[in-house]
């Protein structure tokens, strides 16, 4: 431990001979109260904003009356594209009347060789068009990640103005941070060659989102 | 990595003359720019937000021993494995340590400037570990057995068809030409090694003392990768990237993704705390994180501190005029660009960097595009001032300047040098007032233009032949 | 209201028609103009180089000869921006002066900003026939926040129109000591500076520093161009645009 030992107190060191430490008492108030810094001016609809900026970051959007209506919206979706009509969710909508549907879904975490994933979300930030997502065990990460197609459903109610608000409702409903926060702003991209926008780059290809009105 | 800027002016000059890299830099040119100046519209209040981040930053500066013990509390209650080092050589052993003591054979890496400072892929090479760069810039490079030359682009300097020609030897697959395709390629071979890599290892754009978490922040989904398949996970963290909130993060990312590559924000935000837990049906089953000084505490200790609130963008190279012309290889380490001009001398010594502080115009291109408003012309003369203390510059420079100072203070004496200059000035540039061909330290300058001539009076003497009549 | 016009070193020896323009600008608002006669440089070269000391010498006799000034003009956005910007933290272990150089700093003005913001000059007494460019140097426009200020004096102009260049902003590549330190780089930046010059076919590059001036117009005339004029914003305005430098 004597490495972490020296780092401190040359730390300390440094910023004494600066005197610009502000003290614990604001460090902890700072901790305790997470004051938000300033935001932008956010006149927008939320769920409009959402949908736009969805959009933008290159994600489609579909909206359906109950979630039990994801089913046929997730199957409209796969056939429209030509995309696999099998693949796996999280086990919130294991319930849900896949085959009814004509699909094939699978309540398990996603591997290496399934195209299709349903995940739903803990919520999205209307600023950015972003899905937020948390790992758990009925929350698989992977769903969202190895899958060719990530489909996302999204309640209405689920729509929040930004990132600050989602903290918010993090502290308020969960109390911790889950392993992993992932928040995901469209398809997986990369623009390294010659700066060309190329989508799919790792992750998902594309990402459908289906708000739910309910 | 080995230092090369005590060359940066030849291979400046190379990289000037060389058509492909400039054909690269024409094309990345202005695109940064203009990207970032249409995103940052989107924020009415964007100077507002700015100097909240630089006062944030400084503020984690400030108290950054208190906020990294309570990181440290939150990450290992979190069921983190926290490790301290102090130097580049202590950090590479601890993470081939972690490897060993692990069986792993092959470790898949997303980006880390970190991981490039203390040549940590090389390191864990020759301990016989496979490591696989998976952003797909970071990729190429490693491919190609070449540095980055940029901190968020790393492939910029090399063509479509460098890239084309480097995966059909590498891959062993026909030639591809559309940049759609060469992207997919990579995605297929880099595919398996995500799935059965044993160890990840990240860098981190942020801890987060509140929650003990580490955030990693891609758009290609090689970070998310990396720190959910593997068995172990690795992040190595230099100590200034400590922040208190995450408000703060909120805050901060409004200007990353923006002053970066101009997105509102980036894809993938991962905020990681901890271990896969109890039920989890992924996730690493250990997380390592590496808190790395390296430098940084010398850093916050001098006037180089404001360069620590660097949130790693890259908008001050993108926006430097030098940077654009010559790219980032001729900087000689890590980072180039401005903030590099500053960190190369900060973290490796200035006598092995002596040019790159001076490399710059002043023009403050960069200051301005700079989120955390790093006064990066400041530092950079900073660097030169100490340069002279030192007797680090050119003797040639301290006498000139020196002698300038000595004449300029006494008018009389300068009245009169300059009245025979300008005479003599007018004389060589000759019918046409220009000079072609100067001596002494003229002749950099003439070399690539003319000089105007004075015009024979200086303003001082016709002012005072005016007063007079 | 008393204003010192400090003319820049630059200007003193390589274009004293700058410094000529300035003053006839000044005294067409009718302002009380003083010229002290022992004026040299500011000290940015010493500064920017990292010599310290020599920069603090000019500095302070700076201070000194304009100490009785209610402003100091100066037509150069980068030896106005070492005033304005630089000198309290250049002076600033120099307990004696700190204050002045503060006090200085408040009231150092870039010409056209002065003559825009202070004087409100109006009436611009001058011809010019043809189109301009402008280049907007570094200093002037990050340091001291000059861009509007010219082109509205300029567009007063009779017959004169101004055309915008693609990058005006961007660095022209001078840099002081940098482009002789770094030749090839700063030549080459200049050259980027002359292609925009040129796409706009404007009969004249117009501008606020001397050092830009020089850099551009020297690479303007080695790439073989000798029709583009290349003039200071105060002899555009002060109308004073001949070879004459009387």
């Amino acid at each position: 431990m004597a490495a972490r030992e020296n780092i401190l107190s040359r730390i300390r060191a440094a910023n004494a001979s600066l005197q610009t430490g502000d003290g614990a008492q604001s460090t902890a108030s700072r901790l305790a109260g997470h004051p938000r810094g300033p935001l932008p001016t956010m006149g927008w609809d939320p769920l409009q904003r959402f949908i736009d900026c969805s959009i933008a970051a290159a994600s489609t959007l579909d909206r359906v009356d109950k979630r039990e209506g994801v089913p046929v919206a997730v199957a409209r979706y796969l056939s429209e594209n030509g995309l696999p009509m099998r693949g796996v969710c999280w086990p919130e909508f294991a319930d849900l009347d896949w085959s009814g549907a004509g699909l094939e879904m699978q309540a398990r975490s996603a591997n290496g060789d399934d195209k299709v994933g349903v995940t739903g979300s803990f919520c999205a930030l209307a600023e950015t068009g972003t899905l937020l997502l948390l790992s758990g065990e009925q929350q698989h990460a992977t769903t969202s990640l190895l899958p060719e197609t990530h489909v996302a459903v999204v309640s209405k109610k689920r729509v929040v103005v930004c990132m600050e608000d989602a903290w918010d409702l993090l502290r308020k409903e969960v109390g911790h941070l889950p392993r992993q926060v992932n928040f995901v702003s469209g398809p997986s991209r990369t623009a390294d060659i010659e700066m060309t926008l190329v989508y799919g780059a790792h992750g998902p290809f594309r990402v459908h989102i289906i708000i739910t009105d309910e | 990595m080995e230092i090369t800027s005590a060359r940066f002016k030849k291979v400046a000059s190379q990289k000037l003359a060389d058509p492909k890299v400039q054909a690269a830099l024409a094309n990345a040119k202005g695109r940064f720019v203009v990207a970032r100046a249409r995103a940052i519209k989107d924020l009415d209040n964007f100077e507002e937000i700015r100097q909240a981040a630089a006062d944030v930053r400084d503020h984690c500066l400030a108290n950054l021993d208190q906020y990294l013990e309570e990181w440290e509390r939150k990450a290992t209650a979190a069921g983190t494995i926290v490790h301290w080092v102090e130097s580049a050589a202590e950090m590479t052993r601890v993470v081939l340590e972690i490897a060993r003591s692990n069986e792993v054979r092959k470790v898949i890496k997303s980006k880390s400037m970190l991981g490039e400072e203390t040549g940590m892929n090389e390191y864990l090479e020759r301990g016989g570990i496979d490591v696989r760069e998976t952003d797909l810039g970071e990729y190429i490079i490693q491919q190609a057995n070449e540095h980055p030359s940029h901190i968020i682009a790393p492939a910029t300097h090399k063509s479509k068809d460098d890239i084309a020609d480097l995966f059909a030897q590498k891959h062993q697959r026909p030639r591809l030409d559309d940049i759609t395709k060469l992207t997919h390629e990579a995605r297929e071979i880099l595919r398996p090694h995500f799935l059965d890599a044993d160890m990840g290892i990240t860098g981190a754009n942020f801890l987060v003392a509140e929650t003990g978490s580490t955030m990693i922040v891609t758009n290609e989904g090689n970070g998310r990768m990396t720190t959910t398949m593997p068995r172990v996970h690795v992040a190595i963290s230099s100590i200034e990237k400590c922040i208190p909130t995450l408000e703060d993060v909120s805050l901060i990312m409004r200007l990353l993704a923006r002053s970066a590559t101009g997105q509102s924000i980036s894809n993938y935000i991962s905020m990681t705390t901890g271990p896969r837990r109890q039920g989890d049906s992924d996730g690493p089953e250990q997380f390592h994180v590496i808190i790395v000084d390296i430098g940084r505490t010398r850093v916050l200790g001098s006037d180089l501190r404001p360069a620590l609130r660097c949130i790693r963008c890259g908008a001050c190279m993108n926006h430097c005029p030098v940077y654009q012309n010559i790219g980032g290889h001729a900087y000689g380490w890590v980072y180039p660009g401005p903030i590099g001009s500053v960190l190369t001398p900060a973290y490796v010594g200035l006598e092995k960097a002596l040019d790159l502080p001076n490399a710059a115009t002043m023009c403050n291109q960069c200051g301005v595009a700079c989120p955390v408003k790093i006064p990066l012309p400041d530092l950079m003369r900073k660097l030169r001032e100490k340069q002279t203390q030192l007797k680090l510059s050119p003797a040639s420079q301290r006498a000139g300047m020196g002698a300038w100072a000595w004449l300029a203070s006494r008018p009389f004496l300068y009245g009169l040098a300059t009245k025979v200059a300008v005479r003599l000035g007018k004389l060589a540039g000759g019918k046409e007032s220009m000079l072609h061909r100067l001596p002494f330290a003229g002749r950099e300058w003439t070399r690539g233009r003319d000089l105007p001539a004075p015009r024979g009076r200086t303003f001082r003497e016709i002012y005072a032949a005016r007063k007079k009549n | 209201m008393r204003v010192g016009l400090f003319v820049t070193c630059l200007a003193d020896l390589m274009r004293p028609s700058i410094g000529l323009a300035a003053l006839k600008l000044l005294e067409q608002t009718g302002c009380e103009v003083v010229v002290p006669s022992t004026q040299t440089c500011c000290g940015q070269p010493g500064y920017n180089a990292g010599e310290r000391g020599a920069a603090q010498a000019l500095a302070r006799k700076l201070v000194a000869e304009f100490s009785d000034c209610d402003y100091v003009v100066v037509p150069s956005g980068s030896c106005s921006g070492m005033i304005k910007t630089h000198y309290a933290e250049l002076l600033a272990d120099i307990p004696d002066i700190k204050a002045k150089a503060e006090w200085l700093a408040a009231r150092t003005w870039e010409l056209t900003d002065f003559l825009v913001n202070v004087a409100g000059l109006d009436d611009i007494d001058a011809r010019f026939d043809g189109t301009v460019t402008y280049h907007d140097s570094c200093a002037g426009l990050r340091e001291m926040g000059v861009k509007s200020q010219p082109r509205e004096l300029l567009s007063k102009v009779a017959g004169l129109t101004i055309r915008e260049m693609e990058g005006a902003e961007q660095c022209c590549g001078f840099g002081g000591t940098f482009a002789v330190k770094y030749g090839d780089i700063s030549a080459r930046l200049a050259d980027l500076k002359c292609e925009d010059v040129e796409k706009t076919s404007a009969d004249a590059l117009v501008l606020g520093d001397l050092g830009c001036m020089l850099n551009i117009e020297g690479k303007l005339r080695r790439r073989g161009n000798s029709h583009t004029k290349v003039l200071h914003v105060a002899e555009v305005l002060a109308g004073m645009t001949g070879d004459e430098i009387e």
